[in-house]
């Protein structure tokens, strides 16, 4: 629809302020990250710009440094003691690898069984399907107390091997996640005609050469998009981890570590959150073409 | 496709034995369907069954055992006050938020539905919320409603709308509303998104023939795109509808389920009688009915509005 210049403007300018509204929240947040103590706490007004940027609160969660001494340094005065508290750099290395592990898990298996949904017919094919979207309607709540119980007696959990505590984590995620990506990877081999299958298949080719030589290559950009949003998920997870594991913890959860009864480390907090979106924000970026079918499980297309 | 690549192929794999021949050219779906199946079964199944076997529990305070007793919880929760504040928490917070992230959503996806220069990077800066882990969101509003140093909360105080050192996450009436605009925030943005691509899929030429036959744009808007997103707008609450129902993150991160229960839903009061009391069959009953709130839920969402995910 054509506007008038004026109205045309309006719109525009409209556009702009709704956008910066959502905007605002993470500007403030990486602002805030910069801040010095003195200027997060201030009481007597809100500080926006007139402070000395720092670096301290990065340095200190994901480099590790202590506090106390950054703090000598830079003539801030003393900081508190107790240093470990505060360095991130194992929860980075916990949500890395748990992210990962997940995701590649998730997505063996589900480009398996998303083949099958789409190439084969056979009895139960629509029962399997509502088994996997089932998995998508259960509240982790209902499933966590049972594994958390059972992993405990069974000497599985993370306080008796931190690896298989990775492990357990990326099975569960990997459960988390396979509804969508199964849902989103059949959609995807929906899209390939079946008669490329039969010709590989006529030529001599076996069911699994035809899938893995022939077909998988022309549905790459729907494996990118169901692993990006497989990493996004299991990097954004926080309940399954939170009453899982112990010593294991994933970036959502080690940051709600920095509230303490003496008052929220938010310069800690704000770097740390800033640090844990910043993969999200060029993985989301990357797959724009695919969200929308992937946010719907691919009952969606763009 | 070329017949070279598939003959070249198949002439390579003559070698293997005839029986992992038979099995990579089986047609059975069971070997593609096995990985799957066993997660599902192992991580879903399993846990299921036991968190209704131990629903069926009765946990005894004193000695810590659990003696079997099937309706025991099953008959206390139905008569704890707590469960059905925590029931209406969660459909209240439920019903508010998909109002306001599909109203809004709509909005501002027929605000940010033009090609003109810009509104293509404004439509990508408005899915990045969405890729914030929601307990990072929380400590963010977090920051920003504290009474004494929060930039809304004083922004707020400072137009007049709150008392100076009110704390709405610490009051009774405001906390579900503060939980609320962090939840509202961080899924507006997947509501534009599915309705962008709804508004841009529609076609043109009703809206070309509703214009020259004189009809506002509000009148098109009711008449033809609410209408014809209707398939989307159901797919997208659906979805919405069944993670708001077990809604957990920022309640357990910005209130933790207060002040008292203010802010209490099935999820988190499940949460706070394991943490609480462990007691695990009740937790577990709590979080059962989680499940089969969202179960009927969404099996009459979908009967009603004819949708399939």
């Amino acid at each position: 629809m054509e506007l008038s210049k004026p109205w045309q403007f309006v719109r525009d300018s409209f556009a702009v302020f709704v956008t910066s509204l959502f905007m605002f929240p993470m500007f403030w947040w990486a602002l805030t990250s910069l801040k010095p103590i003195s200027a997060i706490f201030d009481k007597d007004k809100v500080v926006w710009f007139d402070f000395t940027p720092t670096l301290i609160n990065y340095a200190v969660t994901l480099l590790g440094r202590s506090r106390s001494q950054l703090a000598i340094d830079e003539g801030l005065g003393m900081g508190v003691a107790g240093t470990e508290a505060y360095d991130s750099r194992s929860s980075m290395l916990d949500s890395i690898v748990v992210s990962i592990g997940a995701t590649t898990i998730t997505m063996l298996v589900a480009i398996l069984a998303a083949y099958a949904l789409s190439r084969m017919q056979f009895r139960g094919r629509d029962a399997f399907l509502n088994w996997v979207l089932g998995q998508r309607f259960m509240p982790p709540i209902a499933i966590i107390f049972p594994l958390v119980i059972t992993f405990k007696l069974a000497g599985l959990r993370d306080t008796d091997n931190y690896y298989l505590g990775w492990l357990s984590l990326m099975l569960i995620y990997s459960l988390m996640n396979l509804p969508i990506a199964v849902l989103l990877l059949k959609s995807f081999f929906d899209d390939v005609p079946k008669d490329v299958d039969e010709a590989a298949m006529i030529d001599g080719a076996t069911r699994f050469q035809s899938f893995s030589k022939i077909v998988l290559p022309m549905v790459r950009g729907g494996i990118a998009a169901a692993a990006v949003l497989c990493f996004v998920f299991s990097w954004t997870e926080f309940l399954l981890s939170l009453f899982l594991t112990t010593d294991i913890r994933t970036v959502p959860v080690k940051i709600q570590t920095f509230v303490t009864s003496t008052g929220n480390e938010w310069g800690f907090i704000t770097a740390l959150g800033t640090a844990a979106v910043i993969p999200g924000f060029i993985f989301i970026l990357l797959v724009q073409r695919h969200l929308v079918r992937g946010l719907t499980l691919g009952s969606l297309k763009e | 496709m070329g017949k070279t690549v598939t003959l070249a192929i198949a002439n390579d794999d003559m070698h293997q034995p005839i029986w992992w021949r038979r099995i990579l050219s089986s047609e059975h779906p069971l070997p593609w369907l096995l990985p799957a199946s066993a997660l599902m079964v192992v991580f879903g199944m399993y846990p299921l069954i036991a968190a209704i076997w131990s629903s069926l529990h009765r946990k005894n305070a004193a000695t810590r055992r659990e003696v079997f007793d099937p309706a025991y919880n099953w008959i206390k929760i139905f008569h704890e006050p707590r469960m059905w504040d925590a029931l209406l928490h969660t459909l209240m917070y439920t019903g508010i938020a998909i109002v306001f992230q599909l109203v809004l959503g709509m909005l501002i996806a027929l605000l940010l539905d033009s090609d003109r220069k810009g509104y293509g990077v404004m439509r990508a800066m408005m899915t990045l919320p969405l890729v914030i882990p929601p307990a990072v969101t929380a400590m963010m509003f977090l920051l920003m409603l504290n009474g004494s140093f929060g930039v809304i909360a004083k922004g707020l105080m400072a137009l007049g709308l709150l008392p100076p050192g009110y704390t709405i996450l610490g009051n009774y009436s405001t906390a579900m509303a503060g939980v609320l605009l962090a939840e509202i925030w961080q899924w507006t943005p997947f509501m534009v998104l599915i309705m962008l691509a709804g508004l841009r899929s529609l076609p043109k030429e009703p809206f070309e023939a509703a214009a020259i036959d004189g009809a506002t744009p509000v009148q098109a808007f009711f008449k033809l795109t609410l209408p014809m997103m209707s398939k989307v707008i159901a797919i997208a609450v659906l979805i919405r509808g069944v993670d708001l129902l077990r809604a957990f993150d920022y309640i357990k991160v910005m209130t933790d389920s207060g002040p008292g229960t203010a802010t209490e839903t099935l999820t988190s009061y499940a949460g706070r009688i394991y943490f609480g009391n462990a007691d695990f069959p009740l937790a577990s009953t709590v979080a059962l009915l989680t499940l089969f709130l969202v179960i009927v839920t969404s099996t009459v969402f979908m009967r009603i509005f004819k949708v399939k995910l």
